[in-house]
């Protein structure tokens, strides 16, 4: 299969830099994919699992919100935090779960419900991909 | 006489001398502490780089509209300054407040209505202490800035603007030139800039076809807007992660010299000391040759 240069950057680092044959990226509009030759795409991404496949295989990571970039040169995404299946801390994403559901069911602090929220997607991604890993 | 003032001579170096332990160990920790903050902001330039470059892009696009960049009566401004959490850094609070303060003024000669946010606990005690009004002051940005700080930070930045209590937003922080050079300096958050923008544009028009082309999903505009909150927390992480790196930078000058002086002091007090005690030693000598004396 055709591969394509694909870079996964977070503000602390550059999390994935190389060539890739497919990946799987969950956006606003729902789960893309996207193959070599696509076309000049940008679009905001939500906090869920990510698919790379290359030429070794397959690899699953979460993701949190970004954007996905599609260019002539490459697909560059840009993401908040990336952790392949292996690195996440389950009990750290079912505490944050805890939480975020904790503040979701509150009704008082209807400030923090977005940013809830969006934690909660958090956590959610990072379980099913942990667990999944573990299987 | 001579006694009481070897007393105080030697109390006095060894006062100097212990300062002198803590200006080298702040001297030692700021080295190290600027040495993280340099290898934070390099990691974060490549996110930030492509980040800007898919904003500019955006921009390029026909027709393009957003609250970000309409320009309007600007009649309150926010701005934000970034300073330290301590003091003992040279000139460092004292130049970026000063140019926050030049700023301020200015502005309102102008007619405006200024609101402060200050970050770091340095800047909300100065403005704090000179009345101004104060959008929020819960932001003592410590060493450990994690990117979801500065996304809360620039959340609550841009609700302001969304509900039109400002319509500009200013950013004043020091930035990070060399070791020895650390500049006070201020740019524009929001709106955002198109000028230079525009210069692209004008300059390979054919360039802007081919981004035309790009496909925005669902669409430019609203690309743009979920971009804004990560550009801005960027700008905010990458300022806040320079404005401490030209902290530590600060420090580490500022003890430096300290140390040194210490240094200085501790060396003509020894000779002070010395004579001193030479002094003495030799009034006692007098005193017995002279009792010898009386005694033959």
């Amino acid at each position: 299969m055709k591969s394509y240069k694909l870079k996964i950057v977070t503000p602390e680092k550059t999390f994935f830099d190389g060539e890739a044959e497919q990946i799987t990226i969950r956006t606003t509009e729902g789960d893309i994919g996207i193959l070599a030759n696509h076309i000049r795409y940008v679009c905001n991404i939500v906090a869920g699992p990510l698919r790379v496949k290359d030429a070794s295989g397959e690899r699953e990571a979460a993701l949190s919100e970004g954007i996905l970039k599609v260019s002539d040169k490459g697909v560059t995404v840009l993401v908040s935090t990336a952790e392949w299946a292996d690195e996440i801390d389950l009990e750290r994403a079912e505490r944050a779960k805890q939480k975020a559901e904790d503040i979701l069911s509150n009704k008082s602090r209807a400030d923090e419900f977005e940013r809830a929220e969006i934690k909660l997607k958090r956590a959610l991604a990072r379980i099913s991909i942990s667990e999944k890993y573990r299987l | 006489m001579a006694t009481a003032n070897i007393k105080d001579v030697k109390r006095r170096i060894k006062s100097v001398e212990s300062t002198m332990l803590i200006t080298k160990a702040m001297e030692l920790v700021a080295t190290s502490k600027l040495r993280g903050a340099k290898e934070k902001a390099v990691a974060s330039q490549p996110y930030f780089s492509t980040l800007y470059e898919t904003m500019c892009e955006i921009q390029q696009d026909r027709g393009f509209k957003s609250i970000y960049t309409k320009k309007e009566f600007l009649k309150t401004v926010l701005v934000v300054v970034l300073a330290g959490d301590r003091g003992l850094a040279g000139g460092f609070n004292h130049n970026v407040l000063k140019l926050a303060e030049e700023k301020i003024k200015s502005l309102e000669k102008d007619g405006r209505t200024v609101i402060v946010f200050p970050i770091g606990k340095k800047a909300v005690e100065y403005f704090e202490k000179r009345k101004y009004e104060i959008y929020n002051k819960e932001y003592q940005i410590s060493d450990n800035l994690t990117m979801s700080k500065a996304l809360r930070l620039s959340d609550s930045i841009i609700s302001g603007f969304r509900k039109g209590i400002y319509d500009k937003v200013e950013l004043v922080y020091t930035t990070f030139v060399s070791t020895l050079t650390q500049n006070a300096v201020s740019l524009t958050v929001l709106p955002i800039e198109s000028k230079d923008l525009k210069d692209k544009e004008q300059a390979d028009t054919d360039k802007s076809k081919k981004t035309a082309l790009t496909l925005y999903e669902p669409s430019a505009e609203e690309v743009f807007d979920g971009l804004i909150p990560r550009y801005i927390s960027g700008l905010l992480f990458c300022s806040i992660t320079d404005s401490y790196a030209a902290e530590q930078a600060a420090r580490r000058t500022a003890m430096e010299s300290a140390s040194d002086n210490a240094n200085e002091m501790i060396e003509s007090l020894s000779l002070l000391y010395n004579r001193a005690r030479q002094a003495q030693i030799t009034q006692e000598l007098n005193e017995i040759v002279a009792g010898q004396m009386g005694n033959n």
